[in-house]
């Protein structure tokens, strides 16, 4: 979440689910989901809203702008966008704009992924490029209005862009984006290009060249001149960022897909920016898959995924250079996206990672949609919502609606005779 | 969240942690000193972000005039504000890194007469251009051109706030307002060139921008 954005610090009325289309599933088509998740709703834990966007476009990321009234929700195979106006009815989000030209806009980004609400704009990051399909790529801004702004492409190896490089690699490689605004911070972390995210997983792993074409960067900019300062080695695809939200935490947590650490954002003693790993997550050796991870509101806590497990961990981040294992709990089959609460008391997981990637349907607790609660000792299961009984397919990111933000009211509901 | 209690029990919008127990208000980076070293003017660029949007607006002594006749060749920071507001990160953040912009420029001569700061109020019921007149003698320096604006009405305000994406919700109740913190810097040609929140806005930094505006306009001309 941009800390520019407007935050539901109280209970969240809805959980927006971007959701895969899955042949032989429903319409087959990716859509936005929208789950009532209030306990004083009379259709809490029900799907209030579907709204299929026209095909599958490997629907995987989401995010807000600064004002929180639209939602953008892109397709890494397609690059297409879906802005969802989501304060006209925050039950009920309506197709507002779609930008199908953000590969020719851009000069040859491919695969937007993270969508970062800055001041009156979006940043977006991508994950491939159209000359080559592989890992190089860049970051595209637009206005909230949808027009496109300009492009930076990551620092490589031949064109650092003025960038310093901090270890062996530099190598353009894109993911996700996270910004420390006291600070002038931007971050961002790397992780495959196109050949390999629409690749059936089996034959990725199997095939030596392709597992070497995954980013070992973490990268730090100016954020404020949107110009690269460092390249940080990390190796192994560092994935989701999340920067702490205390005003004097000056560091973001990241976890490396194929190494299996966490890894420490920071500035050193003498004002440099360094990462080093600061936690296992599992047992590397048997490929557990960290994905989404989430820090508490406090700095306090950082709720890790693993996707080939299915399993969640907490870490206790009080000290951020010595996070320990609090907890470990089986979720599903598998398990991708987890998000919290801002009072950190319920979390929902997703379990869908890639179309090509995901465990295949007739295994139990495949796709689905959870609510947990955590009250600081026990994580306790509360509903699910199976997106494959539903006919809905494979849900990956999770956003939170709430009719306050936009001042609404919930409809009042005329008892029945 | 620009000031109000009627819904900030289940929200934030300033960007600091809301804690079960009550702590002392974080300030904005923009009352402080700046903690970093900014990049230096004219080192980056500021693509425009599209047209300031025109509008009919009163000034302090209740002239009717045409936003746009005051995007007159100089570079301007708009501001939306109400005189009311209470949110220490809201408007008199807004407010107070405007009169440090003034400062800083009162104390480069030669930018004087390039800049214009607009404080413009989305609450025409309340901040009349008298009430306006005397907020703006508060913060504004003898002689300085900052002009502080209102409208007739919610219908001649409502087009405007549309066009420049400056989201206010209002309690149809209390009639408390509640707003996303949204300051402009606008370039010699009406182009917007940036746009900044409550976690961005600073007098250092706006400076800045200030003048990578001005030698971009001199390499051009």
């Amino acid at each position: 979440m941009s800390p520019y954005m407007a935050k539901i610090v109280g209970q969240e009325d809805f959980v927006y689910v971007w959701t895969l289309g899955m042949p032989g599933v429903g319409d087959e088509q990716d859509k936005l989901v929208t789950v009532d998740v209030n306990p004083r709703s009379g259709t809490y834990g029900q799907v209030v809203d579907v709204h299929s966007v026209g095909g599958r476009n490997e629907a995987h990321h989401s995010g807000f702008t600064d004002d929180r009234r639209y939602l953008w929700a892109s397709g890494l195979d397609t690059s297409r966008i879906f802005i969802f106006d989501v304060h006209s009815d925050p039950a009920k989000p309506r197709l507002h704009k779609t930008i199908d030209d953000f590969v020719a806009q851009s000069g040859g980004v491919v695969g937007p992924h993270t969508s970062y609400a800055l001041p009156g704009r979006m940043l977006i990051t991508g994950l491939s490029n159209n000359r080559d399909h592989g890992g190089r790529t860049g970051m595209v801004e637009y206005t909230n209005g949808g027009d496109y702004v300009r492009t930076h492409w990551m620092p490589i190896d031949g064109d650092l862009r003025g960038a310093a490089k901090g270890g062996r690699f530099a190598d353009g490689y894109g993911y996700d984006v996270r910004v420390l605004p006291r600070r002038n911070l931007m971050v961002t972390s790397s992780f495959t290009g196109w050949n390999n995210y629409m690749m059936d997983l089996g034959q990725m792993m199997a095939d030596a060249e392709a597992m070497k074409r995954f980013g070992n960067t973490v990268i730090v900019w100016d954020l404020h001149a949107r110009q690269p300062k460092k390249v940080l080695d990390v190796p192994g695809a560092p994935l989701e960022i999340r920067c702490a939200w205390g005003a004097s935490h000056d560091y973001c947590f990241t976890s490396t897909a194929l190494t299996s650490e966490i890894w420490l954002i920071y500035e050193d003693e003498d004002g440099e920016w360094q990462a080093k790993a600061v936690a296992d997550i599992g047992d590397a050796s048997k490929i557990p898959l960290p994905v989404d991870i989430s820090i508490g509101a406090d700095d306090q806590v950082l709720w890790v995924n693993t996707w080939n497990d299915g399993k969640t961990r907490l870490y206790d981040i009080s000290d951020p250079h010595a996070p320990k294992q609090m907890l470990e709990q089986q979720i599903g089959e598998q398990v991708n996206m987890v998000s919290q609460s801002w009072d950190g008391k319920r979390l929902y997981f997703t379990s869908s990672l890639l179309s090509n990637w995901d465990k295949k349907a007739g295994e139990a607790d495949l796709q689905y949609f959870k609510l947990y609660t955590w009250d600081g000792e026990a994580l306790k299961h509360r509903f699910t919502l199976d997106f494959i009984a539903e006919g809905l397919g494979a849900p990956h990111q999770m956003r939170f609606g709430a009719y306050a933000l936009y001042g609404l009211s919930p409809p009042v509901k005329v008892a029945q005779r | 969240m620009a000031g109000l209690g009627w819904f900030a029990a289940s929200l934030s919008w300033a960007g600091e942690a809301p804690h079960a127990h009550p702590k002392p208000q974080v300030l904005a980076p923009g009352y402080g000193p700046l903690e970093f070293e900014p990049p230096l003017p004219g080192s980056y660029a500021l693509p425009p972000l599209g047209d300031a949007a025109d509008g009919d607006v009163l000034d302090s002594r209740g002239r009717a005039t045409k936003l746009h006749e005051l995007l007159d060749g100089r570079i301007v920071v708009l501001s939306f504000i109400y005189t009311t507001c209470s949110d220490i990160n809201g408007c008199p953040l807004a407010t107070h890194v405007l009169r440090g912009v003034q400062d800083r420029l009162l104390d480069a001569p030669s930018l004087d007469g390039q800049v214009r700061l607009i404080s413009l109020s989305f609450d025409p019921e309340r901040d009349t251009p008298p009430v306006l007149a005397r907020y703006g003698g508060y913060f504004k320096a003898p002689g300085f051109d900052w002009r502080f604006l209102t409208t007739r009405s919610q219908a001649e305000l409502a087009p405007m706030l549309d066009a420049y994406g400056q989201w206010v919700i209002r309690d149809p109740e209390q009639g408390a307002l509640s707003h996303l913190l949204r300051v402009y810097l606008i370039d010699r040609e009406g182009s917007i060139r940036n746009i900044y929140s409550v976690s961005f806005l600073h007098a250092d930094t706006l400076l800045n921008d200030i003048r990578t505006l001005l030698m971009e306009a001199q390499a051009s001309s």
